[in-house]
């Protein structure tokens, strides 16, 4: 008869671990035993005959030999370690044992030891990606637009999910069995994703260029040129810098599909940086009138 | 700084243990809980994490047995500076024993 088996694609948080073994357990008993744990996806074997209870461990391992040996000893099974630094362990269990020989941690100094182990890799990270949202925040007020606007919420979200946990993780009293938290995880990892896509995606479609190319001096006078043809995928804040010379007045615009002008500005000499033009979705271009020479240079992005 | 900070339990029976001879973590476990009549115990984790962490101290080492059926066993043993560290805590245990006489 060949072996029945079934996946499990559900996540926990690090500082939900104590759930995912209750959980583990239970399947057990259900006759669905843990063969091999992940972070994303956990593979179980149906076997009914036996009932295992599971234990997580949390480190970074120098001596693998002595490290499975240490567990076996006390009748442990080493099953698998997940790249992140858990290490899945199950022991037959059997009813007439206390309670107290299915816990790998005996006393509070090992088990604060572990949480912090983890409490203290998720600060550092957890503290970087609050500078990141401080750094996305700053930026966003000074030039608002979508793609920064994703960037900051990403940051400051992923932030402030791992700085919870580090604080569940570092309260001695906490639960380490909160229900409802595989879905702040999902969450967590959903925004990763899309932040990180939606990011790329909105700064991609955005348009980027500069003309520069013509910066040097054109000597011929110009009636509404028009160049620089782009498209706005999006509603948005967009940015103009220009910087423009002329001996007699031009009037520069930037003119929609319909050939309205959503910019003009007027004189024999502009510059500007972080023009904010708030410009909805369409096709625009530059023109530009000037009766002398001239030289510019524009950036939008 | 402070000269010895007080050990955990698990430590102090650990280094207890080893100080009547090299033994092997379930020897240790076996130990504890007779010598504390099944008060304390020590888990796996624990005694992974505090072997390890007291051959960083230097307290104890790692040895092999060459004892017959129990070839290639991983066996601990203490230590001068092991054996020292068990000396101070002892004293520091009785210091405070002392110390509650009268009370």
């Amino acid at each position: 008869m060949g072996k029945q088996y079934k996946r499990s694609f559900k996540v926990y948080s690090a500082w939900n671990y104590q759930r995912e073994i209750e959980d583990l357990n239970r399947a057990s008993e259900q006759g669905w035993q843990l063969v091999r744990g992940g972070c994303f996806h956990s593979v179980f074997e149906k076997n009914p005959n036996v009932q295992y209870r599971y234990q997580l461990d949390y480190r970074r391992i120098d001596n693998m030999g002595r490290y499975i040996e240490t567990f076996r000893e006390q009748g442990w099974e080493y099953v698998n370690s997940v790249f992140n630094g858990w290490h899945y362990f199950r022991k037959l269990y059997d009813p007439t044992q206390p309670e107290q020989a299915y816990e790998i941690f005996t006393d509070r100094e090992s088990m604060a030891e572990m949480n912090n182990r983890w409490a203290n890799l998720a600060l550092g990270i957890g503290i970087a990606l609050g500078l990141f949202a401080l750094v996305s925040l700053v930026q966003l007020i000074r030039m608002p637009n979508l793609p920064r606007l994703v960037r900051f919420l990403t940051f400051a979200l992923e932030s402030g999910v791992l700085l919870r946990g580090v604080g569940i993780m570092k309260n001695p009293s906490a639960s380490r069995s909160r229900k409802g938290d595989s879905t702040l995880v999902a969450v967590f990892f959903a925004v990763i994703l899309l932040g990180a896509a939606g990011y790329v995606l909105l700064t991609l479609a955005r348009p980027h260029f500069n003309t520069a190319q013509s910066a040097a001096e054109i000597t011929e006078p110009v009636a509404d040129n028009r160049w620089a043809y782009f498209e706005v995928p999006y509603p948005d804040n967009y940015y103009l810098d220009l910087d423009m010379r002329a001996e007699l007045p031009m009037t520069f615009s930037v003119l929609d599909a319909d050939g309205q002008a959503v910019y003009t500005q007027t004189g024999t000499e502009f510059t500007g940086s972080n023009v904010r033009l708030r410009l909805p979705k369409g096709s625009y271009c530059f023109s530009l009138t000037c009766d002398s020479g001239f030289s510019l240079s524009c950036d939008l992005d | 700084m402070k000269k010895s900070e007080p050990m955990s339990e698990s430590y102090y029976y650990i280094l207890l243990c080893l100080a009547k001879g090299a033994n092997h973590g379930y020897g240790i476990m076996q130990m504890t809980e007779r010598l504390s009549g099944g008060d304390v115990t020590i888990g796996s984790g624990t005694m992974y994490g505090a072997t390890g962490n007291m051959m960083k101290k230097g307290w104890i080492r790692e040895i092999m047995s060459d004892e017959p059926g129990l070839e290639r066993r991983r066996l601990y043993q203490l230590t001068d500076a092991g054996r020292e560290a068990l000396r101070a805590e002892i004293a520091r245990l009785r210091r405070m024993l002392d110390n509650a006489e009268g009370v």
